[in-house]
């Protein structure tokens, strides 16, 4: 019973939030300042009698740290770089394409327009109308380009027109926004679950890549024998951080 | 049980261990030593006591509050039991229990931490390693002054 109501307390001690429970160690700290300060200073001046060599300066120690620091999360990065791009090359296989990795610098996608801006330009080989895969399925293509930025129009923008098909069906997909596009007055029928791709585009595509899903497929309100197709993108736009650029016959 | 006497013993081994050994890599842990010995020299209810007070003033000086009194009052009640069946005595066998004691308290800390997202940057292997030896080297010379303070008498076995 006793350790019951003990370890009940120790739970709730674990639990309790932080700034409530941190006050019983401020509370430790405060009381046994002065014996505390005096057994750290002893220990300090021990280890002080170490040979020099041994030693480097507190501020030269910290700077070194997060020199360290910063290389791990610089190595983390460029890992994650390599294992995409061994990826992206080893799924499709193009010749003459090369992939230009990007992050996305700003996201607009909950407003008029749906775009985003990555930090890839001019400098790195994007030009207009290039395909942008995130997640390894089409996003959108390249609508402007800067010396070392460009703006990627989203799929789901609606000054969007992207030839896709579905099956050997095919068709122009336009942006319908809230994270949809649409395919207006379809001349076939097709099923919920029925993956759509981008055709392929000289000099852009060279196979088709998927697209997204069609999400709904009813009849158009004025020409009942038309169809209406609402798509849901396959990649989730709004969790993307980065975005891979497709470059084909890059000029070395 | 001398509670007074208890609790003065405990706060100077906190005191000690965040003042005096804070600086050293390699350092015996004064409250789990001190956990060792209240669990093997006392009664299993006041064991079970002095176990969770112990982790409390470990939490104090630790990273995070909570972790330790869980581990030191488990492991601490567990030694508990274990004496009404086994007698350590000698002082091998007090510091091979220091050195798993302190293995286990650390290991079951350090995943509490874990979820309290309270975690030291690296080493916490090798570091648990060091301290649960050193405490199991240092521990039993520390229990006789221990003994005499908490005026606590060993049983001798008689002749007869």
């Amino acid at each position: 019973m006793l350790f019951t109501w003990l370890m009940l307390a120790g739970l709730i001690l674990l639990f309790a939030p932080q700034n409530i429970t941190n006050r019983f160690q401020f509370a430790f700290a405060r009381t046994f300042r002065w014996p505390l300060s005096i057994g750290r200073s002893i220990s300090l001046s021990a280890r002080s009698q170490q040979p020099p060599d041994d030693v480097v300066a507190r501020r030269e120690y910290n700077q070194l740290r997060n020199y360290a620091d910063n290389l791990e999360q610089t190595l983390i990065q460029e890992r994650k770089r390599s294992k995409k791009l061994y990826g992206l090359y080893n799924k499709y296989i193009w010749d003459g394409a090369e992939f230009v990795l990007a992050e996305v610098i700003r996201a607009s996608t909950d407003g008029p327009s749906f775009e985003l801006i990555i930090d890839r330009g001019q400098n790195n080989g994007l030009a207009k109308d290039q395909f942008v895969l995130g997640d390894d399925a089409v996003v959108g293509t390249v609508s402007d380009v800067w010396l070392h930025q460009a703006r990627v129009k989203l799929i789901t923008d609606a000054s969007s027109n992207l030839a896709v098909q579905i099956g050997r069906f095919k068709a122009v997909m336009k942006g319908a926004g809230a994270g949809l596009a649409k395919i207006e007055l379809a001349k076939h029928r097709v099923r919920t679950g029925d993956n759509v791709y981008a055709v392929k585009k000289p000099a852009f595509l060279d196979s088709p890549i998927i697209v997204g899903t069609v999400i709904n497929c009813q009849s158009n309100q004025e020409h009942p024998l038309l169809w209406d197709i609402t798509v849901k993108p396959a990649c989730d736009i709004e969790a993307l951080e980065g975005v891979a650029v497709i470059v084909m016959n890059r000029q070395k | 049980m001398r509670w007074f006497r208890f609790a003065v013993l405990v706060l100077v081994a906190a005191v000690l261990q965040a003042g005096l050994l804070e600086n050293f890599d390699f350092k015996p842990d004064l409250l789990l030593i001190l956990l060792v010995f209240f669990g093997v020299y006392c009664r299993t209810s006041d064991a079970i006591i002095t176990s969770f007070t112990i982790g409390f003033a470990a939490d104090l000086i630790g990273p995070a509050m909570g972790p330790q009194i869980i581990s030191f009052g488990l492991f601490g009640s567990l030694l508990a039991y274990l004496h009404r069946v086994i007698v350590i005595r000698k002082m091998p066998y007090q510091a091979l229990t220091i050195f798993i004691t302190g293995l286990l308290t650390g290991v079951l800390a350090h995943l509490l931490n874990l979820l309290k997202e309270r975690v030291p940057a690296s080493g916490v292997w090798g570091g648990l390693f060091g301290i649960s030896l050193c405490s199991a080297v240092i521990g039993p010379f520390l229990f006789l002054p221990s003994l005499w303070w908490m005026r606590i008498r060993t049983h001798r076995p008689s002749r007869y």
